[in-house]
């Protein structure tokens, strides 16, 4: 039991830390982003190119990887999300299809097959028989961190409340004199910078592939949703309740089951409540 | 899938190096996988061999590939591309199991040679046996599955028995049809043959990345070890046993684990794991035929895999031995007349005065002493000491802490010991 919590615990801090990029331009620019997955994928090869090939300093690795993802994040924004803001129909396929094409870059790259990431923080501890590994750890601390950090900034800073007010109506923010596309701008960076940096520590704790964007796009689309939009606190407890949920299964039911409560799970909610467990209009 | 849709705009990549009339060969296998490229380069050499003495029956040899991109779909697009489009006159594959099923049906239709050098299913064996008549195209010149996991099981008694003492097993397969294959081979034989009781069968999904519960599932079984049966996503399972470093011992199947490049894949996080793998592996003597080939591909290739894996060999020689056969046989026209020269192949390397490798095919009716059946259109191979008919049908290959990597099993072709990672203490 006690090493269900342990895991639990684990995994759930890497889901948070996941998912919380997309929570923000979903929650912000309203925008179902399906490259976010790219941001990870990019994230993780580029700290691998530059800590593991290039042999410079894993934190120049984490730095670079989080600027690549802010570069993503700000292109995007500008060259494919502003230019088709009035279709979202065409902005969701488009960024499918960024993601896809980002794919077959890594692909052209790095090549087709699996690459093992070192941890960032080596080490393994032994809590309780269940091993953990300081890498996942330090995920975990970084994960509560940044959602610390960010819950602060959006209440307390004058860029967060713009955010907060973009959230709500673009359109009274922009009449009470916030420009809601630099806002959205930099909403795009820090997401692509958080994906970025999830990338990193997804990749260091199961392994770098041309396809690993899937899966974090699935983990981070199932905390929104069970979520709702907007909320902090909320991406914050669903990604406990997947994480849960997953180890629980994996330990006491099968592993092949393991992504299939999660499914049910977005389903039972979209069903009792559509706007998500801790949904609101507003960023909070 | 999307891997599958992106590769399937390079599909069917033409390699050919001449143009015109002659023979011509079709490579089927996936052009983005180790193994898929040892049986494409080892064909390549073997072509470029034959051409330099002068062709086949006077005609050169060309080569032409259809990448299946380890997809069952685009597999049988390839190999129709190959039988229509190009019209080749033989086949040599470096296809997965499931590949290999999904193409079978063309190859019946079109009935043209192919040489299988990759997948290793018995069912396919077992469908030349009912029915030898519409797969006599067919040969696999690798031993097949259930000859790896009998010798295997020899492993568990001799090794994991009686040197480590261990008693029980927890094991974790994937999801596959070979996952299932293997551990259905390993379950009935462990506990009556090697007195090992299998503990629990943990099944997981290809496309885990997160091994840390289950591990810990496998822990909670307090078997003494861990056996893993991994084809497709098998360095993640091995370098999250390094990283968690699982107080386990952990012993098995493990795919990524059979080429040079395992140890840069996991970021030298994979020293300890073991595997059986097919021969000639990594840490493997090889005799001076084998030897030859490996110097005239690592002075043509400069890029992964830097050696080739089992199947490269496999291309190599097999290719050569089904031209012979055409020589033979008068061509590849009369599918019957070269099917009984291709069986009557034998080609002995030896080492040190003795068999190391041999390929040749079981006869028709031919029974394998050990298991009691017959395996026509399969790869010779040898289940018993002290292999002086053919060599073994795998040898276990474990990979240590330092990035070397010996065979450890059978003794006759040990280079190293079998030896526990740093961190488990039983």
């Amino acid at each position: 039991m006690l090493q269900i919590l342990i895991q639990g615990l684990l995994l759930s801090g890497l889901y948070a830390l996941i998912a919380m990029g997309f929570m923000l331009i979903f929650s912000i620019g309203r925008v179902l982003n399906l490259a976010y997955g790219a941001y990870l994928m990019v994230g993780g090869y580029t700290y691998f190119w530059v800590s593991q090939s290039l042999g410079m300093p894993k934190l120049a690795g984490v730095v670079v990887a989080a600027a690549v993802g802010v570069l993503m994040g700000v292109l995007k924004y500008s060259l494919i999300v502003r230019t088709l803001r009035r279709n979202h129909v065409a902005v969701e396929i488009a960024t499918l299809m960024l993601a896809v094409v980002a794919q077959a870059g890594i692909v052209l790259v790095f090549g087709d097959s699996s690459k093992v990431l070192l941890p960032i923080v080596p080490g393994v501890l032994n809590v309780a028989g269940a091993s953990v590994t300081c890498n996942i750890l330090v995920a975990m601390i970084i994960s509560w961190a940044i959602l610390l950090g960010l819950y602060v900034c959006v209440r307390q800073t004058h860029t967060g409340r713009a955010m907060q007010a973009v959230s709500m109506d673009a359109k009274g923010a922009a009449i009470s004199g916030i420009d809601p596309d630099r806002i959205n701008l930099i909403t795009w960076g820090i997401s692509g910078a958080l994906g970025a940096i999830g990338g990193v520590f997804f990749a260091s704790y199961t392994q770098l592939s041309p396809s690993m964007w899937v899966a974090p796009l699935i983990i981070s689309i199932a905390v929104v949703i069970v979520g709702g939009i907007g909320s902090i606190i909320g991406t914050l407890v669903v990604a406990h309740i997947v994480g849960f949920l997953e180890v629980i299964v994996v330990a006491e039911l099968a592993p092949e089951l393991r992504g299939v409560f999660t499914m049910l799970l977005i389903i039972c909610v979209l069903a009792s409540r559509p706007q998500g467990l801790f949904g609101r209009e507003e960023l909070h | 899938m999307i891997k599958t849709a992106l590769l399937s705009g390079t599909c069917f990549a033409l390699m050919a190096s001449v143009a015109g009339a002659g023979i011509k060969v079709g490579f089927i296998g996936s052009m983005s996988s180790d193994t898929g490229l040892s049986t494409l380069r080892g064909a390549e050499i073997a072509i470029e061999e034959l051409n330099a003495d002068g062709g086949v029956m006077g005609e050169q040899i060309t080569l032409v590939s259809a990448d299946t991109g380890q997809d069952p779909t685009e597999g049988v697009r390839a190999y129709e591309y190959l039988a229509e489009t190009e019209e080749v006159d033989f086949i040599i594959s470096g296809s997965i199991d499931d590949v290999s099923l999904g193409w079978l049906p063309r190859m019946q239709e079109y009935r043209i040679p192919t040489l299988d050098t990759w997948t290793s299913y018995i069912g396919i064996i077992d469908m030349v046996v009912e029915d030898p008549e519409s797969m006599t195209p067919y040969f696999m010149n690798i031993a097949s599955d259930e000859a790896l996991a009998t010798l295997y099981i020899n492993f568990g008694a001799d090794v994991l028995k009686k040197k480590m003492g261990w008693d029980s097993v927890v094991i974790l397969a994937e999801d596959t049809a070979f996952g299932e294959a293997i551990t259905g081979l390993v379950t009935e034989a462990l506990a009556p043959v090697a007195g090992i009781e299998v503990k629990e069968i943990i099944t997981y999904d290809v496309a885990t990345v997160d091994f840390a519960p289950i591990f810990g599932r496998a822990q909670d079984t307090e078997a003494d070890f861990i056996y893993q049966v991994s084809s497709v996503n098998s360095q993640v399972v091995s370098s999250q046993y390094v990283k968690l470093q699982v107080p386990m011992a952990m012993t098995g199947v493990n795919v990524s684990a059979l080429g040079m490049e395992y140890w840069e894949d996991t970021g030298g996080a994979g020293g300890g794991i073991s595997t059986l793998s097919p021969v000639p592996s990594i840490g493997f003597k090889l005799d001076p035929v084998s030897q030859e080939f490996v110097d005239a591909y690592q002075a043509k290739y400069d890029s992964r895999p830097l050696l080739p894996h089992f199947n490269g060999f496999n291309a190599y020689h097999g290719l050569k031995q089904a031209m012979a056969a055409a020589e033979e046989a008068g061509g590849f026209d009369n599918v019957e007349a070269w099917a009984e020269a291709m069986q009557r192949q034998d080609l002995v390397l030896d080492l040190d005065g003795q068999l190391w490798l041999r390929y040749a095919f079981w006869g028709d009716d031919e029974v394998e002493p050990v298991t009691m059946r017959t395996y026509p259109h399969n790869a010779r191979f040898d289940l018993s000491e002290p292999f002086d008919d053919a060599q073994p049908s795998m040898v276990v290959v474990q990979w240590y802490e330092d990035g070397t990597a010996a065979v450890v099993y059978p003794d006759k072709y040990a280079t190293g010991e079998f030896t526990l990672p740093s961190w488990v203490s039983k």
